[in-house]
């Protein structure tokens, strides 16, 4: 393997950010920024000469130094470097610095600019860490990064309490996952003997039934932690408060970052997955994407609406993994992050432009004062809807197809529909916010985003055509299957038609279902007409079908009451009865013998020779 | 008869004789009268070297006077106590009224008293010892004739010291009777046939009640708080340092090399009297606000340490004492130099004289400290592995007699380190966190003050990160005992 030393380069270089930044230029607002998008632009250019020098599939597949010893358990520190994990490295650092430099222009006006750019390193280096890790606990120590990170990230305006709840929200459910993910580390662990990703997979097909029994609770818990991170239903309630956030940290979270690494993790781990394992996945996966596309329908803050559309799509991936499908999954994380990252921030622009004002409802014929901001938010408009030729179109079309292929066609019905909703509520936020008629006077006194704003969602929307057709699938397929002959370019643009004509028309019949019901709705509504026509239904949707209230209800209540008993506990048995006892006994003993004492001295020698007789007594007298 | 065995003890009576001369011949100023002290810390040094370094073992005066590694170790330990409370004596010569030089000699004539002890090996020589040493310290400890807490404190340790020497002269008066063998070699091929004997067994034991008062090991500690207290601050240290471990290194000749067999039956007695002399010093320790009292029962709890090693009747427990002893000897040491030159000017040592500390004086703030969790025993301080040892070798001597007893007591040692973390932290408390602090001018140091603290903070932590040296040189000590 060529310039192995690149990929530590690449890991390394951010944590070096934001220690430097932490450390010495915190005062420097501008040399912060540098640093920071300087680690992460140089790691996709030393990626991209890596991959060059390398191809796809590097002659060793790890770089490993020992890292400790203890007992039989040996973790090495590794990277794991194939298809898979390249390909990711050039998403994080590549749509990561187009984030990177737009936050430059976003969170310029920020009094801590510079403490934004250290946590945005550490953040990137903890992701990386999870892309490249090729053992387990390497992969948990940084997916626990990535949830102190984005901890850090989310609560960055610490100083408004609902960030602060939303980032603890976010650590504790992530913590939920991790708890499962953590055991089924243990219990692969305890079975197999090893943590590093190679040797299990030579040992699951050496042996399949090696984990017996066990297989499938063994998935399952690992798939907690992909539950968690990626914000599968039931633990997907922390994704949308997560938007209390700058938005770049949400354009960075949802797009290539965080909420990838559990798609990314199941991908990675998919040799310890059985049948029965991928068969709950996928309709957890299409369940989330679902829910989530209905709650996505009646939301009114921009960015919650592209936060609904994120937790579908992850849905897509999930159920794109059950389905035994991982190259469907990660050629749509892959498109997701283009187009997501450019909605995120295309809405950050428009935020930007109306000082800090979410709803929708209060924007309006925007294309004018904001062309670029409106033709890119266009883009990843149509291609989060799966309109061809963008290249979600490919993505999302290549899972209905994994879904027919496997012949579950009532996930195929399901995702087919969710696409046809992904339309409509992109459409709505579309037709409300960018067209039609201002709605406020903000709306209409709007300025384009500076330059270091502009260029990013720019690049981000060639990609966002493009993503489709230029190969991502056919990496991720060299991993996954191969042996399987590459397709040239013409063949890759029909690739859909020629794999399952079925699925792309029924596909796009519901998304032009969609589009057309948004049109009619929303084209010129000054307010949403959709609550008078669906009754209770809208407003399940509005409240998100009151999932955090169950919570409350249920988990968090039952939670506080066993704390308050637990609180009684300690404080009157623990240190009242048991610790207070004993100190007042021992406080009492200690000035009792004090009075021993006196100072007198015929005491003094009364009580020597008292002594001298008891020990005589002791000794002689038996 | 080989009297260049002595030759340590001859040059140190003979530096004593030359301290006290010297203030009659020379007519000193009294500033420069320190410079004599200096002298002695100088000559005693080069003993330490030059003595010490390369010696030769063997006995003397028809075997009373033993050189042997137990001895050289103990010799080594009081030669170095010796030069640390001499340096604090200087420190705290301003606060003697007259005649600083007799206290410089008296010093090292107690020393003279403490090296005959560590070679003594029958029982007149370990009579003689004692009683210089017990003696000295009676004038040392009411040096300060102007206050009546001196000599009160004085008083009380003639009283009880003489009645203390009673009871051990009678003892060793009864041995002899019984036995007609005072050598403690010549006493250990015989004690087996005096098992049984009361009056030797009572013997035995009015002995051990002499020595008990002189490490002040319950029932014979009432003396030690009321002393420390009122005792000059060098006194009460060497106090605390050199006449407790004279004691000790006594207390193991006379059970280890004369009566073997006769300790064997009493690990009881030794498991009671140490587990209550741990809870009682600890226990006492707990609502005192005097510092120098509050380390007088801090001593006592330490003397029941030091009795886990006696009380294990194994070479590691005797070892692990040994070790103790060294790391005792710093810690004390640097506790008792802070107190003497923080409370300079102070007529009572209570603790709230150290608020602030940290402030005045960081040097001193950071010798206390870490004197304090040395004594805790908390790691890596000395007072730590010294503590560990202890209970290993206990709780071994427990695993192979299978004796209840010694798990009990170390049981009991540890709810004695536990309750000790309270005011050992107290006092930590008072110097960093003290809510009122109304003096804070800074203190100022001497270099030889300077000197000597660093001198015991690097012993603190060699002997608690690098024990391998100390704990070597206590195992070998360990083996010249018979048991």
């Amino acid at each position: 393997m060529k310039l192995e030393l690149l990929p530590w380069l690449i890991l390394f270089l951010p944590l070096l950010a934001a220690g430097g930044i932490t450390l010495f230029t915190l005062r420097y607002r501008t040399v912060s920024a540098l640093l920071s998008i300087g680690a992460i632009v140089t790691g996709f250019v030393l990626s991209l000469v890596f991959i060059n020098a390398n191809g796809w599939q590097p002659s060793s597949a790890e770089s490993i130094a020992n890292w400790l010893t203890i007992g039989g358990l040996h973790v090495d520190f590794g990277l794991k470097l194939d298809a898979l994990s390249l390909m990711m490295l050039l998403i994080v650092t590549g749509v990561g610095g187009a984030i990177h430099i737009y936050s430059f222009g976003y969170m310029h006006a920020d009094r801590s600019f510079s403490r934004f750019f250290a946590f945005m390193s550490l953040f990137t280096f903890s992701m990386l860490g999870i892309v490249l890790a090729n053992n387990f606990i390497e992969l948990f120590i940084f997916w626990e990064l990535v949830g102190v990170s984005s901890y850090l990230l989310i609560g960055f305006w610490f100083e408004k309490p609902s960030a602060g709840d939303a980032a603890k929200k976010a650590f504790i459910v992530n913590r939920l996952g991790d708890f499962g993910f953590l055991l089924g580390i243990l219990m692969v662990w305890g079975l197999l003997g090893s943590l590093n990703f190679t040797v299990l997979q030579n040992k699951l097909t050496a042996d399949p039934a090696v984990l017996g029994g066990m297989a499938t609770v063994a998935a399952l818990l690992l798939f907690c932690g992909a539950v968690g991170k990626s914000a599968q239903f039931p633990l997907h309630v922390w994704l949308p408060d997560a938007m209390e956030g700058p938005t770049p940290v949400s354009a960075l979270i949802h797009a290539a970052t965080m909420v990838a690494a559990g798609v990314y993790m199941l991908c990675r781990i998919l040799f310890l997955l059985n049948a029965d394992a991928l068969h709950v996945i996928a309709w957890i996966g299409g369940f989330t994407a679902l829910l989530a596309a209905l709650i996505a329908v009646q939301q009114n803050d921009i960015k919650r609406i592209l936060a609904y559309s994120t937790l579908s799509q992850l849905g897509y991936m999930v159920m794109s993994v059950g389905l035994a499908g991982p190259t469907p999954a990660m050629f749509h994380l892959t498109t997701h992050a283009f187009f997501k990252a450019l909605l995120f921030l295309g809405a950050g622009s428009v935020i930007h432009a109306m000082h800090d004002e979410q709803d929708i409802w209060k924007m309006g014929r925007l294309q004018k004062k904001m062309p670029v901001t409106f033709w890119t938010f266009l883009i990843g408009t149509l291609a989060l809807s799966g309109v061809p030729p963008f290249s979600g179109f490919y993505s999302k079309d290549s899972i209905l197809g994994q879904a027919l292929s496997q012949g579950n066609y009532a996930l195929f019905i399901l995702g087919a529909a969710v696409a046809g909703l992904t339309a409509f509520y992109m459409f709505r936020l579309f037709y409300v916010a960018f067209l039609g008629k201002p709605k406020t006077q903000a709306a209409e006194h709007v300025h384009e985003s500076p330059a270091v704003m502009a260029w990013p969602l720019r690049v981000l929307a060639v990609f966002a055509v493009i993503g489709g057709v230029i190969g991502v699938s056919q990496t991720y397929a060299s991993q996954f299957s191969p042996g399987e002959a590459r397709e040239s370019f013409g063949q890759s643009l029909v690739e859909p038609l020629t794999h399952s004509p079925a699925g792309v028309l029924v596909g796009l019949a519901f998304i032009a279902a969609g589009f057309f019901a948004a049109r009619a709705l929303y084209r010129d509504a000054a307010s949403d007409p959709l609550p008078e026509k669906l009754g209770g239904l809208a407003t399940a949707m509005k409240h998100k079908f009151y999932f955090d209230e169950l919570y409350e209800a249920t988990f968090i209540r039952a939670h506080d009451f066993i704390a308050a008993v637990m609180d009684w506990i300690d404080r009157w048995l623990v240190e009242g009865l048991c610790i207070g006892l004993v100190r007042g006994g021992t406080d009492l003993s200690g000035r009792a013998l004090r009075l021993v004492q006196t100072g007198n001295l015929q005491t003094y020698a009364f009580l020597f020779v008292l002594g001298v007789a008891v020990v005589m007594y002791f000794v002689l007298g038996k | 008869m080989n009297a260049s065995l002595m030759s340590l003890e001859i040059w140190v009576i003979a530096l004593g004789v030359v301290l006290m001369l010297a203030d009659f011949g020379f007519g000193l100023a009294p500033e420069r009268r320190r410079f004599l002290a200096y002298l002695a810390i100088a000559t005693l040094g080069t003993l330490l070297i030059t003595n010490l370094g390369n010696y030769t073992t063997g006995t003397a005066f028809n075997g009373s006077f033993v050189e042997d590694t137990l001895a050289v170790f103990f010799k080594r330990f009081f030669l170095v106590a010796a030069m640390l409370v001499l340096f604090m004596s200087v420190e705290f010569s301003d606060r003697i009224a007259g005649g600083i030089t007799e206290y410089y000699s008296l010093i090292v004539f107690a020393l003279s008293g403490m090296l005959f002890a560590a070679s003594a090996n029958d029982f007149a020589m370990l009579f003689v010892s004692i009683e210089l040493i017990t003696i000295t310290f009676y004038v040392l400890t009411s040096f300060q004739r102007g206050r009546l807490i001196s000599l009160e404190a004085g008083v009380k340790y003639l009283i009880l010291g003489a009645l203390s020497s009673a009871f051990l002269v009678f003892g060793i008066a009864l041995v002899w009777g019984t036995t007609g063998q005072l050598n403690f070699n010549k006493l250990a091929l015989v004690a087996a046939q005096f098992e049984t004997n009361k009056i030797f067994l009572l013997g035995v034991l009015f002995v051990l009640v002499g020595l008990g008062f002189k490490i002040a090991a319950f029932p014979f500690q009432i003396w030690a708080p009321d002393v420390y207290q009122g005792a000059p601050t060098p006194t009460t240290a060497f106090l605390a340092v050199g006449s407790k471990a004279a004691g000790f290194v006594l207390l193991l000749r006379v059970l280890f090399t004369a009566l073997p067999d006769i300790a064997k039956h009493w690990a009881d007695l030794l498991i009671v009297i140490s587990g209550i002399t741990i809870l009682y010093g600890n226990l006492c320790a707990l609502p005192q606000r005097n510092l120098k009292r509050l380390l007088g029962y801090s001593s006592i709890a330490h003397a029941g340490y030091l009795l886990l090693g006696v009380a294990a009747l194994s070479v590691s427990g005797q070892a692990a004492l040994l070790y103790y002893l060294a790391g005792y000897l710093f810690t004390v040491v640097a506790a008792f130099l802070v107190i003497c030159v923080v409370m300079r000017h102070l007529d009572n040592e209570d603790i709230s004289a150290l608020a602030g500390l940290h402030q005045r004086s960081p040097l001193l703030a950071v010798t206390m400290t870490l004197a304090m969790v040395s004594l805790a025993g908390i790691p890596p301080m000395a007072g730590f592995f010294g503590k560990f040892l202890l209970l290993k070798a206990v709780i071994q001597q427990g695993a192979i007699n299978h004796n209840h007893g010694y798990y009990c007591l170390a049981f009991t040692a540890l709810v004695g380190v536990v309750i000790s973390l309270y005011y050992y932290f107290g006092v930590i408390r008072a110097i960093y966190w003290s809510p009122n602090t109304p003096d804070l001018s800074p203190i100022p140091l001497s270099g030889p003050v300077k000197f000597s603290v660093c001198v015991c903070i690097a012993g603190m932590f060699w002997i608690g990160l690098f024990p391998s040296v100390v704990f070597n040189l206590a195992t070998e000590a360990a083996k010249a005992l018979s048991l």
